[in-house]
């Protein structure tokens, strides 16, 4: 059997027996290699559910739905490592309770579908090996490399030049699971802190803003990236915050569901070589 | 050019210390260079970086961020969670092309008057160097066209 | 609409003569929301401040701006002044073109222009300032003492002295602390149960002392004047109000070769016992760990030899009680340093390399040997004694960093109590300096030295070992650059004086801070010594550094001066510099509780009509709230802002830079 029978097959059972009201997965997309998330309430529903490679969105971000899970029932959700990061930081700041996740965990390797051990959230409290080793593509490594490898000028450059496509749309943060703020610092008028029209001053202090919020948050799932209409490397930012926090706190985002925010922790330790 | 390039610096320190070593400076009537402009907060953990986008809005060529030496935050803690903050945002800056040497850190105990008054003077120098930061700037421009359509 | 006023002062010629004033007052003159600007030479002068209150009223001002000193040195003058005029006092700010201008550049020029971008920012800040009222708090005015040494005892009764209720908690059996241990203090040579004894039973007596002996402090929340401390009562097994102190279960106990803890092991007690005979209060205790009953489930003639029913409990628990107090002074003590770390001096290996604080018990009259001074090892007379200065202090490599002030000179008055007892005994002091700063202190040393026949050896010791009977102890006299041999009877190591082992545990539980050691951290250490960084909670005594009897007792007394003030009024009234949350906007996500240095943010449930949680947000309690603002730096979504140092302030101020 394979990966996609087997999950339809634990997915219906989850809500048959009426231990989850709702599983969040895939289902075909209007082409042949994109998914759409599929929400199925019933067994029967859930025989729609798609799993393959092409199965890459984040899904952790709909468990953020208003009101959905105000009544405490529980929710099933196909989630790569990525979402189950996610989860854990969610829980970490208080935004899901963890006996209301089922997770339906599977890795992409190389094109190739395994499933992940493990149904609830302390299951994967304390992420493991595999799903650190996953934490970041190495075409986003290079990425990050070559602009590390450029003068600020340059960098400064790049950056004006992707920035000034952004139309503030907000996509990225619709995307992002850990946009979950009730109101954005960017929706904060009094005062105005970040220009909200589109120019490149603007849209510059937008994504530095949005990206510090980020820092120690992302789990590099690249829904923002994917999100993007004027495709902005949203995703070579956010990571590059996360190797920092990684290199000078230990930091590894989403690695357990009592993780402290790296921002709101501190060690009396903690490096500081470029202070005067 | 004809006349030198005199930067714009802000401040953004804390009163406990920095501000009071600043005081301590003129105090000690220590001369330094009048490029900086202090904007006092209660502690270190109040300085956002926001703080530090709207100085470079602003026009400031540098930015300089002082507090209480480490284990002498009047709060216990605000400056240990503002280093990590820098640390944090300081790396962003760099990653998106805002050069490091514009962003400045340090810490200047209220008895520190002379170190305030070097450090200053170190800064104005640093930062004539380097010039305006046009490229920064050059954004307001853009939205003042912008702006006018 | 705003309506400024900004008043630039001269300061005589200290602004003037660098900041072309007039060119300031035009400037600003026509800033928008600027209503009068004037110039005077001095407005902290008195008719200066009836210049700053008439333009107040006459004008109706919204907020004011001085442009003069720093705000550390006149902004309570001027807050006064505006409250006087009618306008709240908040509505100032000073423009620091003194300090951090004319008095620190010579270009005429350039500081006038700096004044003027410096006077602009804090009038947009001030525009943008809010009303605020200074924080009324109410006071518990009743004080609990933490430690029952002579700087808890002098704490508490200094406090209760002056009609205020004090709660005095000893984990110990008894009250005395480390001061009844010793034999004669320095630098009078009186006897230390003599002068403490009468202290410790006027504190067990004072009616408005409440002592809790063999009790802990378990918890601490709350805040200056309004604390909630919960105390654990550890079960005694004896009922301190039914017992008469007569001693025949002591006498019974067939346990009785129970190293004395009191004695440093010199001596014994049985399972039951008082840590002393003078010991306050003076009913004893079961050591659990120690009875036959509890170990076998069979004895119980303690209770037989009772002569008063149900007094002896076996079946007796631990109890717990809320005490809400207003103030806490900590006076923990200290401990000494575990000396077995020095292999080579031979402590726990031969019998007669004491301590000083054994010293003291062999010396004591009520000690083990009746206050003879005879060797552990044979209970003979020591012919030769070799004392050992900063055996632990001022040591990095092994033992502590820093001086433990008191060793100097309890080790001259060692060496001068064993010369009045042998009066042909041999002393040998092995030092590295000779530090006796203090009153009566120098003299006192050069007394043990010159009338005491006390022979002081500038070196350090490398080596203690035995041989024929004899402890050789091999060092060097680094004044005359030799090594030396000293064959002696005793040696005694004068020790390091360090933290209570769970001192820094104790500080989290309490809140307040600790050094590298686990001393706990003053406020200021020259200007407010007996002050921590927790509002409210005071320190004294060797739980803050080490220190001698005297400072203990004056830092005591100057920690309840501290209570004392804080208790002379029912409300307090403190700045209005703190956070408030924005709650329909928060998301519960509690970086800000977490990042909080002072636990003053909670979290607090936000109901519907019919009282069902619908969600949580941040809460700051403005008690605890010292307004760092570390948490409004946190917050993403802008939904905690800080008195006195808005968003919209800090904002403004920035934009008009």
């Amino acid at each position: 059997m394979g990966i996609q029978e087997q999950y339809r097959s634990e997915a219906a059972s989850l809500l048959s027996s009426g231990e989850v009201k709702l599983v969040i997965g895939f289902g075909a997309g209007s082409t042949a290699d994109r998914r759409r998330p599929l929400f199925a309430r019933t067994g029967e529903e859930a025989n729609r559910f798609v799993l393959d490679a092409s199965c890459i969105a984040n899904l952790s971000t709909y468990l953020l739905t208003e009101g959905l899970l105000s009544d405490g029932k529980k929710v099933g959700i196909f989630l790569k490592p990525d979402g189950i990061r996610s989860i854990n930081i969610l829980i970490a700041e208080a935004q899901l309770k963890p006996d209301q996740v089922v997770i339906l965990g599977y890795a992409i390797e190389n094109g190739q579908l395994t499933a992940l051990e493990g149904r609830s959230v302390a299951d994967f409290n304390g992420v493991n090996e595999k799903i650190r080793s996953l934490a970041l593509p190495p075409a986003v490594q290079q990425d990050i490399e070559r602009l590390e490898a450029m003068s600020p000028v340059e960098r400064f450059q790049f950056w004006q030049d992707q920035f000034s496509k952004c139309i503030k749309c907000y996509a990225c943060r619709q995307a992002c699971p850990m946009c979950y703020c009730r109101r954005c610092i960017v929706d904060v008028n009094q005062p105005q802190w970040v220009n909200t029209s589109s120019h490149t001053l603007g849209n510059f202090e937008w994504n530095i803003v949005r990206a510090f919020h980020l820092a120690g948050r992302c789990a590099a799932c690249g829904a923002c990236d994917r999100a993007c209409p004027v495709n902005i490397p949203l995703r070579l930012i956010n990571a590059r915050m996360g190797r920092e926090v990684r290199e000078a706190f230990d930091y590894f985002a989403g690695e357990s569901t009592d993780q402290k925010p790296v921002l709101a922790s501190f060690s009396k330790d903690d490096p500081e070589t470029f202070i005067l | 050019m004809s006349e030198p390039f005199e930067p714009k610096i802000v401040a953004f320190v804390c009163t406990y210390c920095t501000y009071a070593g600043a005081d301590l400076a003129g105090t000690s009537r220590l001369k330094y260079a009048t490029n900086v402009r202090i904007v006092r907060l209660p502690c270190t953990g109040r300085i956002s970086p926001l703080f530090i986008l709207k100085a470079l809005q602003k026009g400031a060529d540098a930015v300089l961020v002082s507090g209480c030496h480490p284990g002498d935050c009047h709060f216990t803690a605000g400056n240990y969670h503002a280093r990590r903050r820098w640390t944090v945002f300081r790396a962003l800056l760099s990653f998106t092309g805002i050069p490091e040497e514009r962003i400045r850190f340090s810490w200047i105990s209220a008895a520190e008057g002379a170190k305030f008054a070097e450090l200053i003077n170190s800064i104005t120098e640093d930062t004539r160097k380097l010039g305006p930061f046009t490229q920064y700037q050059e954004l307001q421009t853009i939205i003042e066209t912008q702006s006018t359509y | 609409m705003a309506k400024i006023g900004v008043f630039v002062c001269h300061c005589g010629e200290n602004i003037a003569s660098m900041v072309d004033t007039g060119n300031l007052v035009r400037s600003l003159s026509d800033h928008p929301g600027v209503e009068v600007c004037n110039e005077y030479k001095y407005f902290c002068s008195d008719p200066g401040q009836e210049t700053v209150k008439r333009a107040i009223r006459e004008h109706n001002l919204t907020g004011v701006v001085v442009a003069a000193c720093s705000p550390r040195m006149h902004e309570q003058t001027f807050r006064k002044a505006c409250a006087e005029a009618g306008l709240n006092p908040y509505m100032l700010e000073l423009a620091n073109i003194r300090e951090q201008c004319s008095w620190v550049h010579s270009n005429k020029e350039q500081a006038t222009g700096k004044a003027i971008e410096i006077t602009r920012s804090l009038v947009e800040k001030v525009k943008r300032n809010n009303e605020l009222k200074p924080i009324s708090v109410p006071v518990t005015r009743r004080a609990l003492v933490i430690g029952g040494g002579i700087a808890g005892i002098q704490a508490a009764l200094d406090i209760a002295s002056a009609g205020r209720e004090v709660v005095l908690v000893e984990r110990e059996p008894s009250i005395g602390g480390h001061m009844s241990q010793l034999s004669e203090t320095f630098p009078t040579l009186d006897c230390s149960q003599c002068i403490l004894t009468p202290r410790m039973v006027e504190a067990i007596q004072h009616p408005n002392i409440r002592v809790l002996t063999y009790s802990e402090v378990e918890e601490v929340v709350g805040y200056i004047g309004n604390f909630t401390v919960k105390v654990r009562n550890k079960a005694r097994y004896v009922d301190i109000d039914k017992c008469t102190g007569c001693g025949d279960c002591i006498q019974k106990c067939p346990q009785k070769k129970i190293p004395s803890e009191f004695e440093c092991g010199l001596g014994n007690r049985s399972a039951i016992y008082t840590p002393f005979a003078q010991a306050v209060p003076n009913k004893p205790v079961i050591d659990r760990n120690r009875c036959t009953y509890f170990k076998n489930g069979k004895c119980k003639i303690c209770q037989k030899t009772c002569q008063i029913e149900h007094c002896i409990d076996f079946d007796m628990q631990d109890t717990y009680e809320e005490i809400e107090v207003g103030a806490i002074v900590v006076a923990t003590g200290f401990q000494i340093q575990d000396t077995s770390v020095y292999g080579e001096y031979g402590y726990g290996k031969y019998k007669d390399v004491i301590t000083g604080l054994q010293f003291e018990r062999l010396a004591s009259a009520s000690g083990p040997t009746a206050g003879k001074i005879l060797r552990p090892s044979d209970g003979k007379e020591p012919e030769t004694v070799v004392f050992i200065q900063c055996a632990g202090s001022r040591d990095p490599s092994k033992g502590v960093k820093y001086c433990s002030k008191i060793c100097c000179m309890y080790t001259a008055k060692h060496a001068m109590l064993y010369a009045h007892k042998h009066h042909h005994g041999n002393s040998q002091i092995f030092y590295m300096d000779i530090r006796a700063a203090g009153k009566g202190y120098d003299e006192f040393t050069r007394r043990a030295i010159e009338e005491d026949g006390a022979g002081y050896v500038r070196g350090r010791v490398s080596k203690v070992f035995q041989e024929n009977g004899k402890l050789i102890v091999r060092g060097v006299d680094t004044l005359l650059g030799k090594p030396v041999e000293v064959a002696a009877d005793m040696v005694v190591l004068a020790t390091a004086m360090v933290p209570q082992p769970d001192a820094k545990e104790f500080a989290k539980r309490i809140g307040i801070g600790y050094d590298e050691y686990g001393f706990f951290n003053e406020a200021h250490l020259k200007l407010r010594p007996v002050e921590t960084a927790t509002a409210g909670i005071y320190l004294c005594g060797a739980c803050q550094s080490p220190k001698d009897i005297p400072d203990t007792v004056a830092q005591a007394s100057a920690s309840a001066a501290k209570v004392l003030g804080l208790f002379s009024r029912e409300q307090l009234e403190r700045e209005p510099v703190v956070a408030a949350v924005t709650e329909s906007t928060c998301a519960g996500c509690w970086g800000c509780v977490m990042a909080c240095p002072y636990n003053a943010i909670e979290k607090q449930d936000i109901k519907d009509r019919n009282g069902k949680v619908i969600k949580q947000v941040a809460s700051v309690n403005p008690g605890l709230c010292q307004g760092c603002g570390t948490c409004v730096t946190f917050c993403r979504s802008n939904s905690i802002d800080l008195a006195g140092f808005t968003e919209k302030q800090i904002f403004a101020e920035v934009m008009a830079l």
